[in-house]
């Protein structure tokens, strides 16, 4: 599992992140929330060993969180494709990174799942439409079968109705292979559908962690309050007659 | 007043992308203009506003994207002497701070050029100055994308309070039919250059006709939840 064991990072002269524990056990999913600024990305960045902390240490199973190779899906799906290879190229980078067998049968049914046709992968990354990249770089993320991916804004550059799609295919594909995910997102909308914990991060800080169910009924934190209602005032979440 | 366009049609490259098209809107109305990528929304929004402002109208557009209000090249203070000359109105004579204050914006500095501020202050810097004078109508191109939720919430109250203190029509462009629902009386949908069903925001959240519309309503929130 992956474990987040009070966790400092600095930055300039106070700090990014603040005293942060997080544990995410696989096949689960936690959603990390809060606002632009808060320290989400830093978070991310931080499990992938891109900053160093200050104070504390991130491990999967036990182990340094490099060893288990996790899986990153970036906000913007575009901006993460070299755009002169073809997505073939790009998707099998991580598999010819390790001069590993090509994994034809994973692709195909990694596509099927993303519904995504296999003649995509012949085309360039301005060929296609903004949700298949994205389900394009998920694919990648998942192509060499990490145990843990992580999803920075996975769905913000998507307009609201393929949202929601994309984000049953993720969770659908999750429960067939059993990778941990940990899902960075401003919405509250996405993480109460679909984490199985919610973590609220505000000013580098952790505000609260619980259960979308335990979110709803009783948020404890001025902070999460607010976000609720926020989230009820956009139409991302629907209040029970 | 009523505003109306009637017969509104627009082509690219052959295709016609927005087929004839008439709307009505009464004064102080709020209408939600909802459809998936690419079904004509943002074409419409463009050809009304031009159409009206041809008849002297004053329309105000908050476009999807802050960059193309603003010129990267040119401050954000002479982009707000700018939408005041435009207005013919003396430079420096409105009032900018309550505004910015409202709006949560009023630490950016305006000696900076757009690309100094983040996007989201970006945004609500041209929100800010569709606000300035009393547009007759507001024109809102995807107003929330730039913005976190909490701000984008605050931003779209704001919006509603001056609407009705200034009796402004809104017209409300998204993909989002979750946030379009909360915020205007009346919805259409659009889809491939047409507007294929319009009614009260009720009547299309409870009987959706087309597909188009079960679609949207269907996947217009993430969860209900109990409060």
């Amino acid at each position: 599992m992956l474990k987040v064991d009070h966790v400092w990072v600095r930055r300039g002269a106070g700090f990014a992140l603040r005293n942060i524990s997080l544990s995410l056990f696989p096949g689960k999913t936690l959603a990390v929330v809060g606002e632009s600024g808060a320290g989400k990305s830093t978070l991310i960045a931080t499990i992938l060993d891109l900053v160093k902390p200050w104070k504390g240490e991130i491990t999967w199973a036990g182990a340094s969180v490099q060893t288990c190779s996790p899986g990153l899906v970036m906000q913007e799906p575009r901006a993460a494709f070299n755009p002169v290879l073809s997505l073939r190229q790009s998707v099998l980078e991580p598999i010819v990174a390790r001069n590993e067998d090509m994994p034809h049968e994973r692709i195909k049914r990694l596509s099927d799942s993303l519904e995504l046709s296999l003649e995509i992968f012949d085309r360039y990354p301005g060929e296609i439409s903004i949700g298949q990249a994205q389900r394009v770089a998920i694919l990648r993320a998942l192509i060499a079968a990490p145990p843990l991916v992580l999803l920075d804004e996975p769905l913000s550059a998507l307009d609201a109705v393929i949202q929601k799609h994309t984000a049953k295919l993720i969770s659908d594909l999750q429960q067939e292979e059993g990778f941990a995910a940990m899902i960075v997102t401003h919405d509250l909308g996405y993480a109460m559908a679909y984490a199985d914990e919610i973590a609220v991060i505000k000013s580098g800080g952790i505000e609260e962690v619980s259960t979308p169910q335990t979110f709803a009924k009783e948020s404890k934190s001025g902070y999460s309050r607010l976000l609720m209602e926020a989230a009820m005032a956009l139409g991302a979440l629907e209040p029970s007659a | 007043m009523i505003l109306s366009v009637s017969g509104l049609s627009a082509t690219r490259s052959g295709r016609t992308i927005l087929h004839p098209t008439s709307l009505d809107i009464e004064q102080c109305e709020s209408i939600g203009l909802v459809g998936v990528s690419g079904s004509g929304k943002s074409t419409f929004g463009h050809m009304l506003i031009d159409d009206l402002r041809s008849k002297g109208l004053k329309v105000a557009h908050v476009p999807q994207s802050p960059e193309e209000a603003l010129d990267p090249l040119r401050s954000m203070r002479f982009h707000w002497h700018e939408a005041e000359r435009a207005l013919g109105l003396d430079t420096g004579s409105t009032d900018k701070k309550t505004l910015f204050t409202a709006l949560k914006i009023e630490d950016g500095d305006l000696r900076k050029r757009p690309w100094g501020w983040s996007r989201g202050m970006q945004q609500r810097f041209v929100i800010a100055m569709a606000l300035i004078s009393s547009p007759d109508l507001i024109v809102l191109d995807e107003p929330t994308s730039a913005l976190d939720p909490v701000t984008a919430a605050a931003t779209m109250d704001l919006l509603e309070q001056h609407r009705e203190d200034l009796n402004t029509a809104m017209i409300l462009i998204t993909h989002d039919l979750g946030l379009a629902a909360r915020r205007v009386s009346k919805l259409m949908v659009m889809h491939d250059g047409r507007i294929v069903e319009q009614a009260s925001t009720e009547d299309i959240l409870e009987r959706p006709k087309t597909d188009v519309a079960k679609y949207l309503v269907a996947h217009r929130s993430w969860a209900v939840v109990p409060c």
